[in-house]
């Protein structure tokens, strides 16, 4: 039995930048704990001898490093709020 | 030749079933020699993008998706974007914030997911290819509700480049039409190494003329769980099969149990890292309070733009990789990958394909789905999981009719081998009749 204690997913809704009202702690708390458990069955999976992050072998492509212009960076900038040039973001601290 | 776009029979068609989330509004004056449509996460000049995601809302990207640029470059006219649940969070297409697609066969079910819209278009559309994506099962489910046909290519045969990311080690463009020989037509078309998504870049050339030959393997997991009416049907069709001269064997793929989970953390660990860029500083929704902490700035417009089953993913994925339980979870679910695929290989020493249903039931009303919970959603996701978690081709044919829906079934073949199934496709469709939806004729 996977217990999610309310505590765990207050802390992975922060590390995840996320805000939950209590109703939304409870309901997803509830949700997780049940998925989890149902993903027990992997400890009983066996163990391959090794791993891979993709389904298929995936190499390395490298190209020279020549800088170029792509797709115009005014077009680009529409996508963000910028001021004179730079993006604007929240501070810092 | 140029074929007639009628506008407003396709809005009529949008209003009744919505297929679409954003159409064309005028027919361009230049000639094209075809149609086509992409699902909402594929990037379009000219069109938003937004993934059937209200964080995405007014993003515009200024370039094309790979496999759209190949499309139009080949003469095709892009007639829309089709909607989706929320960045591909969903088993039947009821998770989108654009409209919920209708299917086309009883429009008080769904089309399913998550590929819902492309699926619906298909069926809807005369002589129409839709550009669907696949992590899970997106393209099969929905072809199998909507009575088309699905191709799912392997994972890497299509450039991912501007494709908004589900997960991406899982992530796979492909078509879904009503006809085998458009599946055959634009393969060919989507396909190839492209620099921009190295994953692209270590295929073999795409031969449709290579042909496996054998008898094919059902996995006797995969006919657990069925409605009778679901195995009735996949039973009738493999009969067909036997007759025309398929040998069809049994066996057994014990490890194909450890599938959904180890898919489900794979691809909510990977979700929750490629969603971390939705923050209100670009794409889309822009919060505009810069004197809030950036704590507050990014969990505001994530608080408020996604949606219910995608924060659930996030939540699922984030807590996967946390210190403690990454090895438990991710590492394992890698590991599982691995065995899971062998299992295939293993199968496909004798066989040509592996054989299943594709969906254990039919499309379902909405107001059932509406009564189901997140787990029993996932789970009707094991037929079309393991082929997808291990980046094997597959295709949904449709195989008989229940109560006038569709039932599909899945064929797997081994990487690379898309031929296979493209042959098997026309096969089929020499001996069964596939129906068109009442609404298109």
């Amino acid at each position: 039995m996977s217990s999610l204690e309310k505590e765990t997913v207050v802390r992975v809704a922060r590390v995840a930048r996320l805000r939950l009202s209590e109703e939304e702690l409870a309901k997803y708390g509830k949700d997780l704990e049940e998925i989890l458990d149902s993903f027990e069955v992997l400890n009983s999976a066996p163990s391959s001898e090794s791993y891979d992050f993709n389904p298929i072998p995936v190499m390395d492509v490298l190209r020279e490093d020549e800088p170029f212009i792509d797709i115009d960076p005014e077009e680009l900038m529409k996508a963000m709020d910028t001021y004179e040039g730079y993006v604007r973001g929240p501070k810092l601290s | 030749m140029t074929p007639k776009v009628d506008i407003e029979a396709m809005r009529r068609t949008n209003e009744r079933f919505e297929p679409f989330c954003e159409m064309i509004s005028v027919v361009p004056d230049e000639d094209h020699e075809f149609t086509f449509s992409a699902k909402d996460n594929l990037c379009a000049k000219g069109f938003q993008a937004r993934a059937g995601s209200r964080i995405l809302e007014g993003y515009r990207p200024p370039f094309d998706a790979t496999p759209i640029w190949k499309m139009r470059a080949a003469g095709g006219l892009l007639l829309g974007k089709t909607n989706m649940d929320e960045f591909g969070f969903g088993t039947f297409s009821t998770n989108s914030g654009y409209g919920i697609p209708k299917n086309p066969f009883d429009p008080t079910r769904a089309c399913g997911g998550s590929s819902g819209g492309a699926a619906c278009a298909a069926a809807l559309l005369p002589g129409h290819v839709a550009l669907g994506v696949s992590t899970g099962g997106s393209i099969s489910c929905p072809s199998s509700f909507c009575g088309v046909i699905g191709m799912t290519p392997t994972y890497g045969r299509v450039s991912r480049y501007g494709l908004i990311d589900y997960g991406n080690s899982l992530d796979k463009v492909g078509l879904i039409s009503r006809s085998i020989s458009d599946i055959e037509r634009f393969l060919p078309v989507i396909s190839g190494s492209d620099p921009k998504d190295p994953t692209s870049c270590c295929q073999p050339r795409l031969d449709l003329s290579k042909v496996r030959k054998g008898p094919m393997a059902v996995p006797k997991e995969c006919l657990e769980g069925l409605t009778p009416d679901v195995a009735r049907t996949f039973d009738d069709a493999v009969q067909t099969l036997k007759e025309g001269g398929t040998e069809v064997d049994v066996v057994s793929m014990p490890s194909l149990k450890y599938a959904m989970p180890a898919y489900y953390v794979l691809a909510t660990t990977e979700a929750s890292t490629n969603l971390a860029r939705y923050c209100g500083m670009r794409f889309g929704v822009a919060e505009r309070e810069y004197a809030q902490h950036f704590n507050d700035f990014f969990s505001k417009t994530r608080s408020e733009s996604f949606g219910d089953e995608a924060k659930r993913r996030i939540l699922l994925g984030t807590f996967c990789r946390m210190v403690g339980f990454r090895d438990k979870y991710y590492l394992k679910a890698l590991s599982v990958r691995q065995g899971i695929t062998k299992e295939y290989l293993d199968v496909f020493k004798d066989h040509s394909m592996v054989l299943s249903p594709t969906m254990p039931f039919i499309a379902p009303k909405f107001d059932e789905i509406a009564s189901m919970r997140p787990l029993e959603m996932y789970s009707a996701d094991f037929l079309t999981i393991p082929p997808n978690l291990t980046g094997l081709p597959h295709i949904s044919l449709p195989c008989g009719y229940h109560s006038g829906m569709p039932i599909g079934m899945q064929a797997v073949a081994p990487h690379w081998e898309e031929g296979t199934l493209i042959d098997l496709g026309k096969r089929w469709g020499t001996t069964f009749a596939y129906k068109v939806p009442e609404a298109c004729q």
